[in-house]
């Protein structure tokens, strides 16, 4: 395996790409250097993901040029891109579940094989571990990639890059839904790559992490790249400022508190799921913002899920207000009063299709009729109330007709939530209400949040970032390997002691195959 | 991937184009945008409307005259009561392949209740219905609660109902003993209309209903395009799911019975040459009106379209052969031509 070239230069210049009624590219300027990881910022919107496309040879722009080394190119197809030695690591994940690691790999490079046509398999294996000890991820190169967590298949995706002789490396939100050991390898990983030589594009929401790992920035708005420099001439204000284009006081978020009087609104039993969740118990009171903290894979998921009725757990009971519910269906869930919005948005959360209005009104549709009992629904009225949960919610979208797809995550996450404001539901579980969601985004999510409990309903927030618990909770769980660890209460709780009860001693989580 | 970039790189920009966008942008992408549109909403249309006058001026006194719309339309009646039907299943993404077992089917037991058990003809239809009926909730039952897969379960679904056809009918062809009341549905007119015309024109008029304003069909929109969250959203997949293949089967049912009464014979399998049309028509439809979603009116569209286009050759005087290459050649052409306006849109 030769190593990386020296001295790679891209520079992209003056890009400019229309959408329909939109720029999304405004004369956007980016330079990436090999050597050097370059964080990428900037709203949802902002024009990021446009420009990684362009480099990804999906898109092609309307205007402007990219350089590489010097040399004029165009990257007509994501091929060319691939030859260029360009290598991407998309939000989604992006790899074939049902094949093995060693696979994935070298998916595309050509397998090694006997006679042209039989794949040798030993071989392949050998090749792909070589690869995969570069990057000391302890992944078993022939097990099924299904069988890896979410941490694992991402290092299988920069594996992949590596084994290509990847000369840039672009990581759109890599850090999405990994936990804090784990962003810790994919640190330490990354800048081993920049040490060979490796140009790295990172994008993300995470300012601290854009501050650990970054030695450059470029902040995009509004299509245009409105800042480039040192990551280390910036600190946190000013980068938020260059972000939403205006001066935001960063104040230290209050976690919102519960009247200590409060009733029980909700209590959960004894929930297990067989391997996955042991025996859980915990209540929620009238009123509380109530965290849960824990590792991808900890079991948070599936016990919320469980609780709403998505999944069958083997034992356990939900007691609602001290009445005891049957919850086998995320209908009786709905009828019990708890509604979910699932950490999957986009498979999970509303039908993408479907207008803003439609998903909007999808789980009251019986509440617009046209008259009486009727099972017809007055599309006039449907939009009435779309039109105001758009206004409540301020959710950035010109029409309530325009189907959802075309939402940025943000504002997707609020229609998804606008569906359940008006439900009368007394619970709320939000799973990673924030992934993939800018800093204004994120801000409104938690104000929606601590709104609901404001009015007396129940909410418990999962999350992976533990700043954003610590911010907006005055009491959270911490789950560890499908059971309840820990328990904190207070205004004032760490980031550190959600970590340190997150990791039992022996923990290795990304050392596990 | 690609395709989930530029979807993702859409959402991008709508977010933007809420609070500033200068107007020259929206004009200049907007021109493109609604052409393309256009494309793909109404091409089928003006296609359409083109074989039709091409027709016209080669046929000129057989193509555009009252008698021979009439016996279009008539032609048309169950191709179209059956992709209309079908249409409910396609839109929750279900596959049903058993309807044209179920066509012969049901034409094989009307005609056995009737001329062999010498039933009431009402009686024997009611019944027959309820065929329908219980063949698409076994459809829908092992399909929706028991996980099969939609393909191979109809498929085998459509032998096992063939296996009964000829059970009841031993295969014979059958063309005496129907009383004339019962051949009237199939023959007789009401306001100089074929009563098959009606009937199908009330079907899709109760198929549009379903779907495009009822509760129910606006969840079943939702199961097809996304059935997680629909059921996250706590509509009754499963449930609906069956409602879907029931209403294939009594549509099926009711094909059978007309197709009995109109050539007041029945002959074995007779169903088997309504299979593949029904589907042409309704993926012809999605191509129409809401590129990209399976729709009645575009149902109705592909129904017609395949039914003129038919009728045109013939009297055109092709053979068979160029009549086969031009419908499938449409088909594929109208398939592409959907995606690229769901693309667009």
């Amino acid at each position: 395996m030769t190593g990386p070239e020296k001295g790679l230069r891209i520079e992209a210049r003056g890009l400019i790409k229309h959408y329909p009624g939109v720029l999304a590219l405004n004369k956007a300027d980016l330079t990436v250097e090999a050597g050097s990881i370059h964080g990428l910022l900037g709203k949802n919107g902002a024009g990021k993901s446009t420009i990684i496309k362009v480099l990804a040879g999906v898109i092609q722009p309307d205007g402007g040029e990219i350089k590489i080394d010097g040399e004029p190119t165009e990257i007509h197809s994501p091929h060319a891109a691939g030859e260029l030695g360009f290598a991407f690591a998309h939000q989604e994940l992006t790899d074939v579940p049902n094949l093995t690691v060693g696979e994935n790999v070298l998916l595309g490079l050509g397998y090694p094989t006997t006679g042209g046509a039989f794949v040798r398999k030993r071989a392949l294996r050998r090749k792909a571990a070589e690869v995969l000890d570069r990057l000391e991820a302890g992944i078993d190169p022939g097990a099924p990639l299904a069988s890896l967590s979410i941490a694992q298949r991402r290092m299988v995706v920069i594996a992949r890059g590596l084994a290509a002789d990847a000369r840039l490396f672009v990581l759109d939100e890599p850090t999405a839904s990994l936990t804090d050991s784990e962003i810790d390898h994919l640190d330490r990983t990354l800048k081993s790559l920049r040490d060979q030589g490796v140009a790295i594009l990172y994008v993300s929401h995470r300012l601290d992490e854009i501050f650990a790992m970054t030695d450059q920035v470029t902040v995009m708005l509004d299509g245009a790249a409105v800042h480039h420099g040192k990551t280390a001439d910036l600190d946190k204000a000013k980068l938020i400022e260059l972000i939403t284009g205006s001066v935001i006081a960063v104040e230290k978020r209050i976690p919102h508190t519960t009247p200590a009087a409060a009733p029980n609104l909700m209590e959960v039993k004894g929930m297990t799921i067989p391997g996955i969740v042991n025996n859980v118990s915990f209540e929620l009171k009238e009123g509380e913002m109530l965290g849960l903290a824990g590792l991808v894979g900890a079991g948070r998921t599936e016990l919320m899920r469980a609780i709403f009725g998505a999944d069958r757990a083997a034992s356990g009971e939900v007691l609602m207000r001290g009445k005891k519910m049957r919850i086998r269906s995320p209908r009786e869930g709905l009828k019990a009063g708890i509604v979910l919005l699932p950490e999957d948005r986009k498979n999970q959360g509303g039908v993408l299709d479907f207008s803003v209005r439609k998903n909007m009104t999808l789980p009251s549709l019986s509440k617009f009729r046209v008259v009486g009992p009727a099972p017809f629904p007055s599309e006039r009225r449907e939009k009435k109330a779309a039109k105001d949960l758009v206004g409540r919610l301020s959710i950035k979208v010109a029409n309530v007709e325009h189907p959802t797809r075309y939402l940025s995550g943000g504002n997707q996450q609020k229609v998804v939530l606008a569906k359940w404001l008006d439900s009368g539901a007394d619970v709320f579980i939000f799973d990673e209400p924030t992934q993939g969601i800018d800093v204004e985004g994120k801000e409104e999510v938690y104000q929606l949040m601590t709104a609901l409990a404001d009015q007396g309903k129940g909410v418990i927030f999962v999350s992976s970032e533990f700043n954003e618990l610590t911010g907006t909770c005055s009491r959270i769980l911490v789950m560890r390997e499908g059971e309840l660890v820990g328990q904190f209460e207070g205004v004032d709780i760490s980031e550190g002691e959600l970590v340190d009860a997150c990791y039992s001693h022996e923990a290795e989580p990304l050392a596990a195959s | 991937m690609a395709d989930d970039l530029t979807g993702s790189g859409q959402g991008e920009a709508t977010t933007k184009a809420a609070p500033g966008t200068t107007a020259e942008e929206s004009s200049g992408g907007g021109r493109n945008f609604s052409l393309a549109m256009i494309a793909g909403k109404y091409g089928l249309l003006i296609f359409f409307g083109a074989v039709l006058i091409a027709f016209s001026l080669l046929r000129p006194n057989t193509f555009p005259t009252g008698e021979n719309a009439e016996a279009i339309l008539t032609l048309a009646a169950p191709s179209l009561i059956m992709a209309v039907g079908l249409t409910v299943v396609l839109v929750m993404q279900d596959f049903d392949l058993s309807f044209g077992a179920m066509i012969g089917l049901a034409g094989g037991a009307v005609t056995t209740f009737i001329v062999t058990n010498h039933m009431g003809w009402a009686l024997a239809i009611v019944l027959v219905l309820l065929m329908g009926a219980a063949a698409g909730l076994a459809n829908g039952f092992m399909v929706s609660y028991l996980g099969g897969n939609s393909f191979i379960i109809t498929l085998a679904m459509g032998t096992v109902l063939t296996g009964v056809e000829f059970a009841l009918t031993h295969q014979a062809t059958i063309y005496s003993g129907f009383p004339a009341t019962f051949l009237k549905i199939g023959q007789g007119t009401f306001l100089g209309l074929n009563n098959q015309i009606w009937i199908a024109f009330v079907a899709a008029v109760l198929m549009w209903a379903l779907l495009d304003r009822t509760e129910l069909g606006r969840y079943m929109y939702a199961i097809g395009g996304n059935q997680e969250a629909a059921r996250l959203s706590g509509i009754r997949v499963k449930a609906f799911r069956v409602i879907g293949f029931i209403i294939v089967g009594v549509a099926a049912a009711a094909v059978g019975i007309l197709l009995i009464a109109l050539s007041s014979s029945y002959s074995p399998n007779g169903g088997a040459t309504y299979l593949l049309p029904a589907f042409a028509a309704v993926f012809l439809g999605a191509a129409v009106f809401r590129p990209g979603e399976f729709n009645v009116p575009g149902t109705v569209v592909g129904v017609l379209f395949l039914g003129v286009i038919q009728t045109g050759l013939v009297m055109l005087n092709f053979e068979t052969y160029v009549i086969n290459l031009v419908q499938g050649g449409i088909l594929i052409a109208a398939v592409l031509v959907s995606r690229l306006g769901a693309k667009v849109a």
